[in-house]
């Protein structure tokens, strides 16, 4: 008798180089956290006594939460005003907020002296502080998120029947989501409202919630319109472009009114002086105006830009670019803190902060796990595409 | 009335010696590597033969609206109503907002450890141990020129105006600390200008003002757009079926119409 030799393949897992790429970067930023859970922030970052917050609180904070403001935008505009063409557009930037929110909270984890103890915030009220309305406002708004994208999962496993009753009850928790989005996007603004002396003048008005608040919608519209227009390339699926001209339509409007505001207070704080300075302020300002406002709201007004997919894309980029050195701006570049060589002896000051490598490749791994949840969900929950 | 106390340092007084680290260091069993009290200057300033000296010791404030304690999530810090603004480790997070909030740069944190050790927030603490058992607190006790001295705060603004007014020529004509960042528990006399001590100029309003004043509206805010957002989602949904209701009416008398 003959043996049977043949060897049957193995089923082998088709895993892209893309995901290589990213699951690498995961790997690191984890040795990066893990050295700095063993022996303290200093030994991986450029934090010092003088410098507290550095590039993950302007990155994974300041950015992470704006970029996830097309949620609260989407599911308004789709549950509470009931302008139900934009349905297509409301699961990806429900995931999106529901993973950047996520990331949000994993990399304060890393940035908190002490993760453990971050359901403090839970227990212990300080009603003046700014700090602990985000903190409990991005809280509660992760878990609505969880609930608004509860459906989607339950589809992908086939329970339509839980997903529909969930669907019943999901307006209370829209207008939940917004009031409290409304809220903590504003008083990312206000945080830096204790800083009057420290943050440049340019930045630092009474409004600069309300300033928050306003960007925050043009990047969620932004974002919808960059997620969109990806998620179509990479999984070669088609793009809504009836739906991202419209919503590119509203971004001028946004833009203007944010323009009025910046330059009205200004106006109204009486330093409009500053505008037109040599120093590296005056710069930033009018990079983030110019990159981030003007030219974006010039380029969305016309109908061929935003009826073309590559041009929608590009002017998405450029606003993003330019709202994101806005963020980086007030939390970073334009707050100076008093000069540490008068308060410490020189072996404890730092009178520079240059974020170190592994500082920064801990954003780009948690950045890495967002984008590999993204395309994961999308290709096997029913995101886009689906029937309603 | 409560007692509040606090510092007076005089610049003209200084002579630079740092026996108040040293003490600050042993009482409070500081490791060698931190300290909680810096003695800052300039150096030498101006040309020979006007050559001149400023040193400023540098420890917490102990604001009278501290700013720590407004920026402070779950509430580690307290201002004891006889002045001292305290730190409890109990409570910290370390998200380090108090740094941020600070307009001095007092509070510092223990970048070197990891969470086994516990990183925590350090800064002055008035010595509570020995102020409640009648004594001054380590860095004024053993001030050898009494550049430092420690009491009433009303007392020590009276007694620093005094020296002013017995040595016009030799003081700058105010008091830094008695109105400065709404009032600080640790008030300087100084000859030479306050920024050359590296004191940052502040206004009279505490620097917690605008941002308390935007926490007040939270909440109200917060009901307030909760409400507007029901109204419009209840006044969208009840335009929608009349518009519903409209057509499938129109649509009915098209039908009947046709028949």
């Amino acid at each position: 008798m003959k043996a049977n030799l043949t060897i049957h393949p193995r089923a082998r897992l088709n895993i892209p180089p893309l995901v290589w790429i990213l699951l690498a970067l995961m790997g690191i930023a984890f040795v990066v956290a893990m050295a700095r859970y063993i022996s303290g922030i200093g030994a991986i970052s450029d934090l010092s006594y003088s410098y507290p917050w550095g590039f993950w609180i302007s990155f994974d904070l300041f950015t992470g939460v704006a970029i996830s403001s097309g949620a609260f935008i989407m599911a308004g505009t789709v549950y509470i005003l009931r302008i139900k063409k934009y349905q297509p557009l409301l699961r990806p930037s429900v995931l999106t907020a529901f993973i950047g929110y996520t990331m949000v909270a994993v990399a304060l984890l890393v940035d908190l002296g002490h993760p453990e103890r971050i359901w403090y915030m839970l227990i212990y009220h300080n009603p003046t502080s700014v700090l602990l309305e985000i903190g409990i406002c991005v809280m509660s708004y992760l878990t609505v998120l969880a609930i608004e994208f509860s459906p989607v999962a339950f589809e992908g496993i086939k329970w339509e029947k839980t997903a529909h009753y969930i669907h019943k009850f999901i307006i209370p928790f829209v207008i939940l989501g917004v009031v409290l989005s409304t809220l903590h996007q504003s008083s990312l603004g206000s945080l830096l409202l204790i800083q009057p002396t420290k943050l440049n003048l340019l930045w630092w008005t009474p409004f600069l919630p309300v300033n928050f608040f306003v960007s925050a919608i043009s990047i969620g519209l932004a974002m919808i319109i960059l997620e969109s227009s990806l998620s179509s390339r990479y999984f070669k699926r088609g793009l809504e472009t009836d739906l991202l001209d419209s919503l590119a339509k509203a971004i001028p409007i946004i833009l203007v009114i944010y323009l009025i505001l910046k330059f009205g207070e200004l106006a109204w704080t009486g330093n409009l002086g500053l505008l037109f300075t040599s120093s590296w302020m005056s710069g930033l300002f009018w990079a983030e105006i110019l990159i981030g406002v003007l030219f974006p709201m010039i380029w969305f007004s016309f109908k061929r830009n935003r009826q073309s997919p590559n041009a929608l894309l590009f002017g998405a980029i450029v606003l993003l670019l330019g709202m994101i050195l806005n963020r980086f701006n007030v939390s970073w570049f334009a707050v100076k803190h008093p000069d540490p060589l008068y308060y410490l002896p020189a072996f404890m000051s730092n009178v520079n902060y240059i974020p170190t490598l592994p500082e920064i490749s801990v954003s780009i791994g948690i950045f890495a796990a967002g984008i590999l949840a993204f395309g994961l969900a999308v290709k096997y929950l029913p995101v886009f595409n689906h029937e309603e | 009335m409560i007692q509040h106390k606090a510092f007076l340092f005089d610049a003209t007084r200084c002579i630079d010696c740092r026996a108040c680290m040293v003490a600050c260091s042993v009482e409070n069993n500081i490791a060698m590597n931190k300290t909680r009290i810096w003695v800052a200057g300039e150096g030498l300033m101006g040309k020979y033969p006007d050559l001149q000296r400023a040193t400023m010791v540098y420890h917490c404030m102990h604001c009278n609206h501290p700013d720590c304690l407004s920026a402070c999530p779950v509430g580690a810090y307290t201002k004891r109503l006889d002045g001292p603004v305290e730190y409890n480790g109990d409570k910290c997070i370390g998200c380090r907002y108090c740094m941020n909030a600070c307009p001095f740069g007092v509070p510092h944190f223990d970048y070197d450890k990891g969470i086994i050790e516990g990183a925590f927030i350090d800064k002055c603490t008035f010595c509570p141990q020995r102020v409640d058992n009648g004594m001054e607190p380590a860095c004024v006790a053993t001030c050898p020129t009494d550049a430092l001295v420690y009491g009433e705060r009303e007392d020590l603004i009276k007694e620093a105006h005094a020296r002013i007014a017995a040595h016009p020529g030799r003081y700058v004509d105010h008091v830094y600390g008695e109105g400065e960042n709404g009032g600080t528990s640790y008030l300087i006399l100084s000859h030479v200008p306050f920024n050359q001590l590296g004191l940052p100029n502040m206004p009279e309003t505490p620097v917690n003002e605008v941002s308390e004043k935007v926490m007040e509206m939270t909440i109200p805010f917060a009901l307030t757009w909760g409400a507007v957002l029901t109204g419009v989602t209840v006044g969208a949904a009840l335009y929608e079926k009349n518009r519903e209701k409209k057509e499938k009416a129109s649509a009915q008398e098209e039908k009947e119409e046709n028949k």
